[in-house]
């Protein structure tokens, strides 16, 4: 009786040691629903790839690659646990510039402040020549950053610039005067860009809780940017990252957690495509022709969320992957 | 009729039958004259862009003063300790060329009157819940007691301004911004970042 016991104890064990094990399930790109990418320690994991990072861009020839972070300028091991993320990416994807959502220095804003929050994080990215342009959140504090040089600002709380086809326009949403809606009218009037890049802080649409759109805003903007036909809307505040389905046929991103972080902070609504707020992220984002495509990476290295959208003379669809 | 479309951002002319334009007018003035008996206080347009010039004088005098006294604003560094050195001396300049200066300097009674009106009129009006909404979504100041040429605290949110309440306030000059601290109006001033003047209580509670 032992010696059965025993014999069918040893093949049990052979059976499931030698049984072929079911695949891991890949990395997949995170809705609100199933937003569990397991991304919370802040460790250097690397998307189960040897080899580096996963890139989910074309990397064309002369194309315009950019990252994007917002309400970064915590100080905290978040921030640079993402910022470590984005130098490896950067090896790879050869972005040379960053542009930024606002809330770029929480709290204090003490020369030490600037440092801690984005000199140190950031270093090997500035070392290496790559630009940050920023916008100011309502944590930031306007008389001091749009004078920093390295945030690119010119002394303006608002402002363009142009990178081959594509021209972005930086506004200062926590302060949307008529003298700023006349000069934004008249710049979005006058570009003759191809692809034409709002961003700023408040977002006009997000389906987050503890924020959610600005309603205010929205009303004062969205003429705009029909009129003048933007393409793609970057904001921050809302400390989650949303794709949101596009209105009028123009495409909104949220990115509010490359520092800060509000989890599970989103209502259920139909307006929004995907999602992820169980960890700080920032996006890849490169231009080739009539494409744009983003990439959403995770504090970890994971990708949550990567696609294209056609330019809106092309197509009035996105195709997510 | 001239009327000032925001959201086209130019005056178009609209036609009006002229018996409908004076039953209009009538309908009009019986109306504003009842606002006006309602909320204490409706100054006549006349009277009105008095009010306007002159705050619009007083912020003109504020700028020659910052002009002469705290000299031209620092231009763009690397370095923070640059820039929060050239904000402090400019602000300490200025404290000292208006040493006297108090509340209401700037928002002389009738013009903290005016203002009050203006805003009241706007969460009153149409779009009132948005502009609540918004003024909501932006991380509302409280509890920070003003003073005239304080220096606003380093580390405390500036809290953002609803545009359609900014559409409906005299434009102030690329120096000076209007700021919400708790229920008053602030006049700041970008670069020394200081209260250059408020109005108490300009937020009505909701």
């Amino acid at each position: 009786m032992t010696r059965r016991f025993l014999f069918l104890a040893i093949y049990a064990w052979f059976s499931v040691a030698c049984w072929p094990q079911p695949a891991s399930p890949a990395p997949q790109a995170t809705s609100s629903q199933q937003a569990t990418s397991g991304a919370t320690t802040g460790v250097q994991t690397q998307n189960g790839n040897a080899n580096g990072p996963e890139i989910d861009l074309p990397l064309q020839p002369k194309s315009v690659r950019f990252a994007v972070i917002g309400d970064s300028g915590t100080g905290d091991r978040a921030q640079y646990d993402v910022a470590q993320q984005m130098d490896t990416y950067h090896d790879k994807v050869g972005f040379n510039f960053v542009i930024m959502l606002g809330d770029n220095i929480y709290g204090g804003h003490l020369p030490n402040d600037f440092t801690k929050k984005f000199e140190i994080p950031y270093k090997s990215l500035l070392d290496a020549g790559v630009k940050f342009y920023a916008a100011l959140g309502n944590h930031d504090d306007p008389s001091q950053e749009r004078l920093y040089k390295p945030f690119n600002m010119n002394g303006e709380r608002y402002y363009t610039f142009k990178k081959g086809d594509v021209e972005f326009f930086v506004l200062d949403s926590n302060y949307m005067d008529p003298t700023q809606l006349d000069w934004l009218d008249q710049s979005l009037q006058g570009s003759k860009a191809k692809w034409k890049i709002c961003y700023f802080h408040h977002p006009l649409f997000s389906d987050g809780k503890h924020h959610g759109a600005d309603v205010d805003l929205r009303a004062q903007l969205l003429p705009l940017f029909q009129r003048y036909g933007v393409n793609v809307v970057f904001s921050g505040h809302e400390h989650v990252y949303e794709r949101m389905k596009p209105e009028d046929n123009i495409y909104y991103f949220v990115l509010g957690n490359s520092g800060q972080l509000m989890r599970h902070d989103f209502r259920t609504t139909k307006d929004m495509e995907r999602s992820f707020d169980s960890d700080r992220s920032f996006m890849l984002v490169e231009i080739a022709g009539d494409k744009l495509y983003y990439q959403t990476v995770a504090r970890n290295g994971e990708t949550v969320d990567s696609g294209s959208v056609e330019h809106q003379s092309q197509s009035t669809s996105a195709a997510a992957h | 009729m001239s009327v000032y479309d925001h959201r086209e951002h130019k005056v178009t002319r609209r036609n009006f039958c002229p018996a409908l334009s004076c039953v209009g007018a009538c309908v009009f003035v019986v109306a504003a004259g009842l606002l006006g008996m309602s909320q204490g206080f409706s100054p006549a347009p006349a009277r009105e862009r008095q009010i306007v010039n002159d705050f619009g004088a007083r912020v003109t005098r504020y700028l020659e003063l910052r002009k002469n006294e705290a000299g031209t604003p620092p231009k763009p560094t690397n370095s923070p300790k640059k820039l929060a050195d050239s904000r402090e001396q400019m602000a300490a300049k200025l404290r000292a060329a208006r040493a006297d200066a108090k509340q209401g300097d700037i928002f002389t009674p009738e013009i903290a009157e005016y203002f009050r009106h203006q805003i009241a009129a706007m969460l009153n009006g149409p779009h009132g819940a948005r502009i609540r909404a918004s003024l909501r979504h932006a991380e509302p100041v409280q509890g920070m007691p003003l003073q005239v040429n304080q220096t606003y605290p380093n580390g405390v949110p500036l809290q953002s301004m609803p545009p359609t309440l900014l559409l409906n306030l005299p434009r102030l000059p690329k120096e000076l911004e209007y700021r919400i601290v708790g229920h008053d109006l602030v006049l700041h001033d970008i670069t020394a970042n200081i209260v250059v003047d408020f109005v108490p209580n300009a937020i009505p509670p909701s």
